[in-house]
């Protein structure tokens, strides 16, 4: 097996430290027992700016005789080279080929990286298809994100893992090396059979899909005993409980988010409509402030880092931010160590909280009004006013600030033109305080719209995705609208997110045309200077598939979705019901501004909230409300009630209990 | 005071960049604790540099790291505490401290070692020959950015001599190569210029370049460590 890039292979391509490794920090165990590739489907870079990773790499190999080791996608002009001389794809510690490792962690963070995974495989001289692996084939298992609907990949991979990955992980290979060690009993069949009883598996081989005449899902069914109907995600109940690394790899070269991430709390509960991060990764479980501070001083250390980013879905809804922000910029200022945030709430607070850290002061402020028109904010349940937003520049001026970018999406649900030229307008107005608080002109103003894919397990799953026309032709209105002086306005073509779309609510049968895809030279489709379109279109035609079916149909209301026997755990009715409120353009309140909602997480997962404000909702004092740890021991966390998965709509009296 | 450290870009890191490389000494200055200055002003930096800049691919035993710091410490301890904050690849082989005012080891540099080794065994002893023997070979060098701008070098004036050593499967090239206020020549160019003038085909991508030494000059054209005290690894 030849694995060595030799000189003049690292000499002709570009960024030639991304193949090599030896970073510090990072932990090579030549003997262990068991050994996972954690593969990330896009560059180094890229890759290496996960946080999922970072905490799985030095959970994993804490463990005795258990490696984690990892592993990104080489660029284009890397995969030629290898290609050429025969060259597998290994792991950057212990240049493992993947064929060589025991497991293969792929997480799925966007649906356009799922071709990179194939070619990845094939590359590390693993058999592409689930179906093909033999007994020496190492088992490919997903996560992250995508994994709530991971059925376009179904014939790829051999099992999933749903939701956190802290205490499940562990629990799979540890399961692995039993199997192992008692000298493999069943083959791969046996392993999954074992593997599918740890809570959160899913075994895609374990169900078969049917369809109705009109191709929607008519049911998705256990075809074995051992298997659950339905399986639910797995969270951490109190996230001061786990690790979190305090040691991570330090890269040579610049990454993405080349930085210390230290993360705040777990899950959003602002419940925008759109926003898939917001639902699946529910509920809010927030960190101690005094254990925050103890594992930024320790990542300063073992880093040597000058910037600590505070991340989180919505950091600035921290309960104890402004304390902890003046206690943290108070701890490293001597140390010259900067602290900031990844993005900002449209208030006066964020815009003081802003002053506060350095970091963002170099670029200009960004908000997220995410649309242009009060009417389409209702929609999407931004819970933002333009008067806030007004608000917020008029503070960001006040303080020396002259630029702003503002985020919005267009294609929402609902959209009309007039709503989309609001986007231009909000812009004009943004200038207007401007001149109006400085008295000069000048104001820049930076305006990115993108093209809204609906999500599974959103409100907005049910609703059709704009066609690539609608799409050009919103651009266009926007690209008129914004000839102002001081003004630019940001957009990508609406081709990727055609694709994204048909991935994201997909089903198996999409498997095909991403095999063929692969196989005519598809990977990196989530570049734009690499993704093709046209030949996308003809691999799904040349499958029969159709994707105006899975992306611009407005889906029934008792439709069932390839993706229900996967839970986030967030209730169908009340996902319905945000969908009815969000046409009739109605507010849901945060659930930590008021009471329950009632998207179920709490009490299906028997995990409260955790909101060191005392602000939120405590569903662990509901009548009949059982822990996490009792679901556990009762086996009841595997498959939760079907009946909460009923189909449909609410009744009248609103949102679903 | 200022330390100045001799350290090592060695085989595993040798495709790391520049400025990679110069990132990542910052960060295990910053990991080693050693009491580095910064400068003044809203975005400080620390106070450190490197005496010349590698191409990508060329190993090294010869890096120079030059820190100011706020507050005397010992060298030895300085280097020890150093060492341990490097990663793979990079080593701490000598420490000499120096006035804060000392001039800085980038214009100290008078020339550079060089060994360059490539799996090809063609007849290269002519070559080498006339090369030696010649009072100037020239080189025509592509201005990176302007690309009709073409630089003509005496090469001769750089590296006044190679000699060779050819092995069953591979020819082992040494040479010095002079370092002046203007710059220098890059070792690969040496191979492109072998190829060019006297018509061999060394494969120049493939070659294993490494910098043995880097070190100061006089007038008389005597060589000088670039450092007055040695550190002995352990």
């Amino acid at each position: 097996m030849n694995k060595e890039l030799t000189i003049d292979m690292l000499a002709a391509v570009k960024k030639p430290a991304r193949y090599t490794g030896g970073e510090f920090g990072s932990i090579f165990k030549e003997d262990a027992e068991v050994r996972i590739a954690l593969a990330f489907p896009d560059v180094y870079e890229v890759g290496m700016s996960y946080l999922g990773f970072k905490i799985l790499y030095h959970l994993v190999n804490k463990m005795e005789g258990i490696a984690a080791e990892r592993i990104y996608a080489p660029w284009i002009d890397m995969e030629r080279l290898m290609r050429e001389r025969h060259v597998v794809l290994t792991t950057l510690e212990t240049k493992k080929a993947l064929s060589e490792c025991d497991l293969v962690g792929f997480t799925l963070q966007y649906e356009l990286s799922y071709t990179n995974i194939l070619n990845m495989l094939d590359l590390g001289g693993v058999s592409v298809l689930a179906k093909d692996r033999g007994d020496d084939d190492p088992f490919v298992v997903v996560g992250g994100p995508c994994v709530f609907n991971p059925e376009p990949l179904a014939d790829f991979f051999d099992f999933a893992i749903l939701g956190e990955g802290e205490e499940a992980l562990p629990e799979v290979l540890t399961c692995y090396r039993d199997w192992k060690r008692e000298g493999r009993p069943g083959g791969r069949p046996g392993f999954l059979h074992r593997v599918v009883q740890v809570p959160g598996v899913y075994v895609p081989s374990f169900y078969d899909v049917t369809y109705n005449e009109d191709n929607t899902v008519q049911s998705v069914v256990p075809n074995n005993p051992d298997t659950p109907p339905t399986v639910t995600k797995r969270v951490v109940a109190d996230l001061n409980t786990v690790d979190f690394p305090t040691a991570p790899i330090v890269p040579f070269g610049e990454i993405v988010h080349d930085r210390i991430m230290l993360e705040m709390f777990r899950g959003c509960s602002r419940g925008c409509r759109f926003c898939h991060a917001g639902m699946v990764y529910r509920p809010v479980r927030e960190r101690r402030p005094e254990i925050l501070r103890e594992l930024a001083h320790k990542q300063v250390e073992n880093t040597g880092y000058e910037e600590i980013s505070l991340v989180s879905l919505s950091t600035a809804d921290y309960s104890c931010l402004g304390p902890f922000l003046d206690d943290m910029i108070a701890d490293f200022k001597d140390k010259k160590v900067s602290v900031s945030l990844p993005s900002l709430r449209i208030d006066a607070f964020s815009v003081d909280v802003a002053k506060k850290v350095q970091a963002v002061r170099k670029s200009g402020l960004t908000f997220a009004p995410e649309a242009g028109s009060q009417r389409m904010r209702n929609v999407i349940n931004k819970g933002v006013t333009e008067e806030d937003l007004m608000h917020a520049v008029s503070a960001a001026f006040e303080n020396g600030w002259k630029k702003v970018k503002l985020y919005f999406m267009i294609g929402l649900p609902g959209e009309t033109d007039e709503d989309v030229l609001a986007i231009a307008q909000l812009a004009r107005k943004v200038q207007w305080k401007f001149k109006e608080i400085t008295g000069q002109g000048g104001c820049q103003v930076t305006v990115s719209a993108s093209s809204f894919v609906p999500k599974p397990y959103t409100a907005f799953q049910w609703a059709p995705q704009d066609t690539l026309e609608e799409i050009r032709r919103k651009q266009g209105l926007l690209i008129e609208a914004t000839r102002v002086k001081n003004i630019t306005f940001q957009y990508h073509d609406g081709q990727t997110s055609i694709m994204e779309g048909v991935f994201a609510r997909g089903d198996r049968r999409l498997g095909k045309a991403l095999y063929l895809a692969w196989q005519r030279g598809q990977r990196f489709d989530g570049w734009a200077d690499v993704f093709n379109f046209e030949r996308w279109q003809r691999a799904l035609q040349d499958c029969g598939l159709d994707p105006a079916f899975y992306s611009h149909r407005l889906r029934g209301e008792q439709e069932v979705f390839p993706w229900e026997h996967l839970q986030p755990a967030v209730n169908r009715a009340f996902l319905a019901s945000e969908y009815k409120k969000a046409q009739q353009e109605m507010l849901t309140k945060d659930c930590r501004q008021g009471s329950c909602n009632g998207c179920g997480v709490c009490q299906r997962l028997g995990v409260p909230v955790m909101d060191f404000g005392n602000r939120a909702y405590d569903a662990s004092k509901e009548k009949g409300f059982a822990s996490l740890g009792e679901k556990m021991a009762g086996g009841d966390n595997r498959s939760y009630s079907m009946s909460t998965q009923h189909p449909g709509l609410p009744g009248k009296e609103g949102d679903a209990k | 005071m200022k330390l100045r450290f001799q350290i090592t870009k060695e085989k595993e890191i040798r495709f790391i960049s520049h400025l990679e490389y110069v990132r990542t000494i910052g960060r295990a200055i910053r990991r080693a604790k050693l009491p580095a200055a910064y400068s003044q002003g809203f975005n400080p930096h620390m106070k450190y540099s490197l005496a010349s800049a590698l191409g990508v691919g060329v190993v090294s035993y010869a890096e120079f790291v030059e820190l100011e710091l706020t507050e005397p410490m010992n060298p030895l301890e300085a280097a020890e505490a150093f060492k341990k904050a490097l990663p793979r690849g990079i080593r701490v082989l000598a420490v000499d401290a120096v006035e804060t005012n000392a001039p800085a080891l980038m214009s100290v540099a008078g020339g550079a070692e060089y060994r360059v080794t490539v799996p090809w065994t063609g007849n290269v002893a002519d070559a080498v020959e006339k090369f030696n023997s010649a009072d100037e070979v020239f080189f025509e060098k592509q201005a990176p950015k302007a690309k009709e701008k073409v630089k003509r070098i005496d090469v001769k004036f750089y590296i006044p001599e190679i000699s060779v050593v050819q092995r069953e499967t591979e020819t082992e090239l040494h040479f010095h190569c002079r370092i002046t206020h203007n710059g220098s020549m890059k070792a690969v160019n040496l191979l492109n210029t072998l190829n060019e003038q006297y018509g061999l085909q060394i494969p120049v991508e493939k070659a294993d370049i490494e910098r043995m030494d880097l070190y100061r000059t006089d007038e008389m054209g005597n060589k000088w460590p670039m450092l007055d005290s040695l550190y002995e690894q352990g």
